[in-house]
């Protein structure tokens, strides 16, 4: 695998090494791009900051809690709603967001006391809400406020609510990654195994690394509850802030985002011995590969097929519609993190796209060793990009469509590229059989949005055509197919409902079971 | 002959580094663990030798194992035609290739930092 020098980065050369283009016949061993490191003075980073990494992607999801940031106005609102991570409770913890507005005075004089005023303030304003998080950032770092006396303080004064205190400001890592590290780690230590929690099931899991992007969560937690499976806490989409403090007594844990949560799993098998299991929650056989091992672990494997049989047969139809139109169409597929891997091979096989780059804003080797093992050879891959990179990759690539952040995506439009919204999706959610059908569509309608074709001509110089009435997304789409595919009666466009999450909300199941059983864990 | 054992290791890699994830845990201790317990009962499960999964951490192992195993039998049907020291020597072939892949011939910088 040679490394891939940018033409716009060569007065970078350091950049070099963060790219390499998999090549035949060879593997990991042959190259691998450098990745976790500072970013590369002149390099215009699309990286979040560790504040970012541990506050907005994994403690705000946490549903029932104040979400306090220590620091200036800006770095919480900057940040805030950026992600659609969303709660069966309203939404509280989308709709606000707090902060201790600290100014130049607070810097010279100290910020301990407005910290209290605003921990007070805020619980006052919301008071059925009795969690906290605090969120220190560079600021509050730097004066060496300490956050925790006064969190204890507040605590002592008021004795029916609970603070979690996080440092990780945003110097703390060379990117959002490093504050998921220390936000996982400061979880454990201060929170797991202050609740005890009430066990139902006879099989308990945590569910890790979720962040209920537009409900994603929600999806596989019927599953879970329709295999019987107590999920004790979700770390940390539509997460309950008690619930993850009883994060020890689940008898397995089960990590999807292994980018953003592997250090709690790890910790969590040290000190009390509850194993890890990794699994893909996006596409077809990868769910039903995951569903089928936790059906495994508790013997309940054949409850694990009952929904696979179930949803397999109602939903394939409808993503052979899509694959069928999408067959040999090129994706740039650039996520933050964990996505590179979690859907390099399976958008290729299941929705016949070809992955022809993959990147990660934050990622470290392993997920580019997983991400680069996934895609397919040729494929080009590279480490926190920069706008110019992703430009000169998509004029040489010419990629149908990308998958990625908001930030990169809108650069892509300018230059008339569609592209999907990797992090806080589209029309999700995305996972599940279900979800994965809702992705395909996003992605037919951004691929044949007739907007692109007539974006394309430019009034000042181009000719309009005139004799042309306006295209529609079937005539773009089925130009080239065969009568066999367009007149099919078993493959079929999207039937599910606009909002999917509704009546999964109104479910009700069976009581778990609690029995004794000889092979139960 | 050694071609032909070197193309079914490459089938069965192809396979793990596809469609599997447990490979790839952050440290170097970490996937010598995962490596040995998941292909040991994979060999042990594909000669129809007992498995012990009698704690929580062999269970998960086990997990991966019986579904690799099967995934195996399922993708690589000349597995059937070959005898039990056959397999063995398959399977002992297929740990050293993803232990060099994963481990000792990895690039990846991070796989000895003394914390996760």
């Amino acid at each position: 695998m040679p490394y891939h020098e940018f033409q716009c980065s060569k007065c970078i050369p350091e950049r070099k090494q963060h790219a390499v283009i998999k090549g035949k016949g060879e593997t990991l061993t042959d190259a691998l791009p450098l990745g976790y490191l500072n970013t590369i003075p002149g390099s215009i980073s699309e990286r979040g900051c560790a504040y970012c990494g541990a506050k907005h992607v994994i403690g705000t999801p946490m549903k029932d809690v104040i979400h306090l940031s220590h620091g200036p106005i800006g770095c919480t609102y900057d940040t805030w709603q950026t992600k659609r991570y969303i709660s069966d409770n309203d939404n509280f913890q989308i709709k606000y967001t707090f902060a201790t507005d600290m100014k130049e005075k607070h810097i010279v004089f100290g910020a301990e006391k407005q910290l209290k005023q605003s921990i007070m303030e805020a619980f006052k304003a919301c008071p059925h809400i009795k969690r906290m998080s605090i969120y220190q950032t560079c600021a509050s770092a730097l004066i060496g406020d300490d956050i925790e006396a006064v969190a204890q303080e507040v605590m002592d004064e008021m004795p029916d609510v609970d603070i979690f205190v996080c440092n990780s400001p945003g110097f703390g890592g060379p990117s959002q990654s490093g504050g998921h590290h220390k936000i996982n780690i400061a979880w454990l230590n201060q929170k797991v195994g202050t609740v005890e929690p009430e066990i139902k099931s006879d099989y308990v899991i945590n569910y890790v690394g979720e962040y209920n992007i537009q409900g994603d969560q929600e999806v596989m937690i019927d599953f879970f509850n329709r295999m019987g499976v107590q999920v004790l806490a979700t770390f940390t989409g539509n997460g309950r802030y008690d619930d993850l403090r009883a994060m020890h007594r689940a008898h397995l844990n089960v990590l999807e985002c292994a980018r953003s949560a592997e250090y709690i799993c790890n910790e969590l098998r040290k000190r009390y011995g509850t194993p890890r299991l990794d699994i893909d929650g996006f596409g077809f056989e990868p769910m039903a590969v995951s569903l089928k091992k936790i059906g495994l672990f508790f013997g309940i494997e054949d409850r694990a097929q009952a929904i696979i049989d179930e949803e397999t047969a109602r939903w394939q139809p409808e993503l052979d519609w899509y694959k069928a139109r999408l067959l040999g169409k090129k994706v740039c597929l650039w996520p933050g993190g964990s996505k590179l891997w979690h859907w390099a091979h399976v958008i290729h096989e299941e929705m016949g796209v070809d992955v022809v780059s993959v990147y990660t804003k934050f990622g470290h080797q392993g997920d580019m060793e997983k991400g680069i093992s996934r895609c397919e050879e040729g494929a080009l891959a590279f480490d926190d990009p920069n706008e110019l990179e992703g430009l000169e990759a998509m004029e040489t690539l010419k990629p149908d469509i990308i998958f990625t952040g908001k930030r990169p995506g809108e650069v892509a439009k300018k230059i008339r590229v569609p592209y999907l919204n990797a992090h806080a999706y589209h029309n999700g959610p995305w996972k599940g059989w279900e979800g994965w059908v809702r992705f395909a569509r996003d992605v037919y309608n951004a691929i044949y949005s007739p907007i692109h074709k007539l974006a394309l001509l430019d009034i000042s110089k181009d000719e309009i055509p005139t004799d042309k009435g306006f295209e529609t997304q079937r005539m773009l789409s089925d130009a080239d197919l065969s009568d066999e595919i367009k007149n099919s009666t078993t493959l079929r466009e999207y039937t599910g409902k606009y909002n999917c999450l509704k009546d999964l909300r109104k479910k009700t199941y069976a009581p778990f079971e609690r029995r004794e059983l000889a092979d139960a864990v | 002959m050694a071609e032909q054992m070197n193309d079914k290791i490459a089938q069965m890699e192809n396979y793990i580094m596809k469609k599997c994830l447990w490979q790839f845990h952050s440290r170097t201790w970490d996937r010598k663990r995962q490596n040995e317990n998941i292909l040991g009962m994979t060999k042990r499960i594909l000669l129809g030798q007992p498995v012990d999964k009698d704690t929580p951490e062999d269970r998960c192992y086990w997990v991966d194992a019986v579904t690799m195993a099967e995934a195996f039998r399922e993708r690589c049907p000349w597995l059937a035609d070959m005898t039990k020291d056959e397999i063995a020597a398959l399977m002992d072939g297929l740990y050293e290739r993803i232990d060099f892949l994963t481990v000792t011939g990895s690039l990846n910088q991070e796989l000895n930092d003394q914390h996760y």
